[in-house]
C-alpha cells in the first residue's frame, strides 16, 4: 500500500490557482527588476540594469504596467476567492484559526525537542497561511501606495499631500520585506527545505504525491482517505 | 586709406625710442623691456590710428600703465601676440573692420594657451561665430588684450565682461544672493558666471542635456560641507534631492545614452537659474509660492497643497513630515523582526532535520 502511494497522486491545486502562481512569478520579477533598481538609483548595477532595460522612463513605464496588471491579479484573486467561498465551491481553507497559533508553538516546541512529534496540519500549515496573507497585505499595501505614486495630483487634491512621500517609503519599504519573505521563507520552503529539496512542484503540475500529503497534511489526507 | 601718424624713418625712431623708453620706464613702476619700449614710441600716442577698410578708424593707441600692470606685462613683448610686425612696420596694409581685426588676432593666444584655446573651440560662443555671428566673444573680449588681468584673482572682472552681451541675465545675477556677494563684498565662495557655466567650454544652456547637467553644477559648492558650513547652509540639500524622484530622474536622464524624453525639475526650477534668492531671506510662504508655481509647470490641476509632497529638503522628522518619518520607522523595526523571525526558524528547522528523525 505505501509503496504504491508513492506513485500515486491527488490533484491539489486548480489550473486558476496553478495560473496565479506563475503569472505572480512574472509580475514580481518584472516589478522586482524595475522597482529596485529605482529604490537604489545609485548603485552601480542598478544603472546597469535601466540603461539595459532602455532608460529610467522605459523602466517606470515597464513597472507601472507590471503594476497595474497584477493589482488587476490581485482584485480577481480576491473576487473569485470570495465568490468561491460564498457559492460554497471552495473550502475557506486559508483563513486563519486558533489551531494555527497553536500549531506555531507547537511546531517551535518540537524543532527545540520538548515535543515529540511536530503538529499535524490539514491542507495548509500554518507558514503557508502566513505567507498566503503576508503576499495579500503585501500586495493590498503595495498597490494602493503604487497608486498614490502613480497619481500624486489627483491624491494630493483629497487627502494630504504628505501621504505622497509617505506612500513612497512605505511602497520601497514593503516592497523590500516582500523580497526577503520570498527569499528566505518561500525559497526554503518550496525549494531549500529537505521536505520539498528540490522543488515541491504541485504548485506547477497542480497535483501532489500521495505519500507527501499524508506525511505534510495528514488532516486533509484523512478528510480525503479516511483514517488508516 | 588714411595714415595719421607715421614714423618714416627708423633711424629717428631709434633714437626717440631710447628717450621715450626711459621716460616710460619711469612712468610707470616697473621698467618695460626695451623692445617694448620701441613699440610704445609711436603707440603711446593717444591719437595714434589706422583707417580701416569699412571707412572706420581703429585706435592703435597702447595704455604703458595697463601693460605693465597686466599678467603679460613681465613675461611678453609687444612681438609676441603681434608677431607679423617685425618687419617693415608699419607696412601700410590694413584690415576689413575693427571686428575683423579682433577675430583675425583670435589665433594669437594659441601659440601659449594651446589647451584653453581648444576648448574654446568647444563652445557656444565658436559655434556662433562660426555660424557668422561676429559679435560672438573671441578671447580679448572677455579677457580684455593689452590690459589682461589674472582671471582667476579678478572673477568680478571677468563677470563683469559676460555683462557686454548678456545685460539682463547679468543684471539679475548680480542682484542675486551670489553676485550681490561677488560684486558687493567681494566674496570668493560665490560663483561668477565662468563657475556655473564654465571657462572655456561654455555649453549652450537650455538644452535639456544643460539641465539635467546643472544639479551637479550646484552640488559642486552645496555638497561641500566646509564651505557651507561658513554660511550655516546645510548639506542635506543635495541628499535630499538626489534621493528625490526628480533627483533620481536628472541623474538617470544624465548618464542614459538616450536622452529623457520629459523634463525634470532641478534645482534652478525653485531656487531660480541667476537671481536666485537666500530662500531663508525670501520667508517661508513666498519659497512656498514659488515651489507651487514651479511644481504647476508640469503638473497641471496641483492643488496648492501639492508642494508638501516635496519636504522641502528636510530630512523627515517628527517635526517634519512625521507620517513619513513614522512609516520608515515602522519599518525599520517591522523588517528585521519579520526576517529575522523567519531565519531563526528556517534554522531550527533545519536543526531538527539534521538532529531528529
Amino acid at each position: 500500500m505505501r509503496d504504491a502511494e508513492a506513485h500515486e497522486y491527488v490533484v491539489r491545486f486548480s489550473f486558476w490557482a496553478c495560473f496565479q502562481h506563475a503569472a505572480g512569478i512574472l509580475l514580481f520579477g518584472v516589478l522586482l527588476l524595475t522597482g529596485m533598481p529605482q529604490k537604489w538609483p545609485y548603485v552601480e548595477a542598478s544603472r546597469w540594469i535601466i540603461e539595459h532595460l532602455g532608460g529610467i522612463f522605459a523602466v517606470r513605464w515597464l513597472h507601472r504596467v507590471a503594476g497595474i496588471v497584477f493589482s488587476i491579479l490581485f482584485v480577481t484573486h480576491l473576487v473569485v476567492a470570495i465568490a468561491g467561498v460564498a457559492t460554497r465551491r471552495n473550502q475557506p481553507a486559508l483563513l486563519l484559526n486558533r489551531k494555527d497559533f497553536r500549531d506555531a508553538v507547537d511546531n517551535i516546541r518540537y524543532y527545540v525537542g520538548s515535543a515529540e512529534a511536530p503538529p499535524r496540519f490539514g491542507r495548509y500549515d500554518y507558514r503557508q497561511k502566513f505567507e498566503y496573507w503576508g503576499l495579500i497585505f503585501g500586495a493590498l499595501i503595495m498597490a494602493l501606495s503604487g497608486f498614490i505614486l502613480y497619481f500624486p495630483i489627483l491624491v494630493s487634491r483629497v487627502l494630504p499631500a504628505e501621504l505622497i512621500p509617505a506612500a513612497k517609503v512605505m511602497h520601497s519599504n514593503e516592497a523590500l520585506l516582500a523580497f526577503l519573505i520570498i527569499l528566505v521563507w518561500h525559497m526554503f520552503g518550496a525549494h531549500l527545505s529537505p521536505e520539498s529539496f528540490p522543488m515541491d512542484t504541485s504548485i506547477f503540475t497542480g497535483k501532489i504525491r500521495k505519500e507527501k500529503l499524508r506525511r505534510e497534511h495528514p488532516l486533509e489526507y484523512e478528510d480525503l482517505f479516511g483514517q488508516q | 586709406m588714411k595714415r595719421h601718424r607715421v614714423a618714416r624713418n627708423s633711424g629717428v625712431a631709434v633714437a626717440a625710442a631710447l628717450v621715450l623708453g626711459l621716460l616710460a620706464g619711469s612712468a610707470s613702476s616697473q621698467p618695460l623691456p626695451e623692445s617694448v619700449s620701441y613699440c610704445l614710441n609711436c603707440h603711446e600716442d593717444k591719437q595714434l590710428s589706422l583707417g580701416l577698410k569699412d571707412g572706420s578708424s581703429m585706435s592703435l593707441y597702447v595704455n604703458p600703465r595697463d601693460f605693465a600692470r597686466s599678467v603679460h606685462g613681465k613675461q611678453l613683448i609687444c612681438t609676441d601676440c603681434h608677431a607679423r610686425y617685425e618687419q617693415d612696420h608699419p607696412s601700410g596694409a590694413t584690415f576689413p573692420s575693427k571686428r575683423g581685426y579682433a577675430i583675425a588676432a583670435y589665433e594669437t593666444c594659441k601659440k601659449c594657451h594651446f589647451d584653453t584655446y581648444t576648448r574654446t573651440l568647444e563652445s557656444v560662443h565658436y559655434e556662433l561665430l562660426k555660424g557668422g555671428l561676429d559679435s560672438a566673444p573671441v578671447c580679448t573680449d572677455c579677457h580684455g588684450a593689452h590690459n589682461i588681468q589674472n582671471p582667476h584673482e579678478k572673477r568680478a572682472m571677468v563677470s563683469r565682461s559676460c555683462a557686454t552681451c548678456h545685460v539682463a541675465v547679468y543684471q539679475a545675477y548680480a542682484h542675486s544672493v551670489h553676485g550681490k556677494a561677488l560684486v558687493e563684498e567681494g566674496n570668493q565662495d560665490v560663483p561668477a558666471c565662468a563657475d556655473c557655466h564654465a571657462h572655456h567650454q561654455i555649453e549652450q544652456p537650455g538644452t535639456k542635456h544643460f539641465r539635467l547637467n546643472s544639479p551637479q553644477i550646484c552640488i559642486r559648492c552645496h555638497g561641500d560641507a566646509r564651505r557651507m558650513s561658513k554660511y550655516g547652509i546645510s548639506t542635506t540639500v543635495v541628499q535630499t534631492y538626489l534621493s528625490d524622484f526628480h533627483g533620481v530622474t536628472a541623474s538617470l536622464g544624465r548618464g542614459a545614452s538616450s536622452a529623457a524624453s520629459q523634463v525634470v525639475v532641478t534645482c534652478i526650477d525653485c531656487h531660480g537659474a541667476h537671481d536666485m534668492a537666500s530662500p531663508r531671506l525670501k520667508g517661508k510662504e513666498a519659497m512656498k509660492a514659488t515651489v507651487a508655481a514651479a511644481c504647476a509647470k508640469c503638473h497641471e490641476g496641483a492643488s496648492p497643497d501639492f508642494p508638501a509632497a516635496w519636504l522641502s529638503h528636510y530630512e523627515p522628522s517628527l517635526r517634519h513630515a512625521p507620517l513619513v518619518f513614522l512609516v520608515d520607522l515602522f519599518y525599520k523595526i517591522f523588517i528585521p523582526f519579520v526576517v529575522i523571525g523567519l531565519v531563526l526558524q528556517v534554522l531550527l528547522h533545519l536543526y531538527r532535520a539534521s538532529a531528529g528523525r
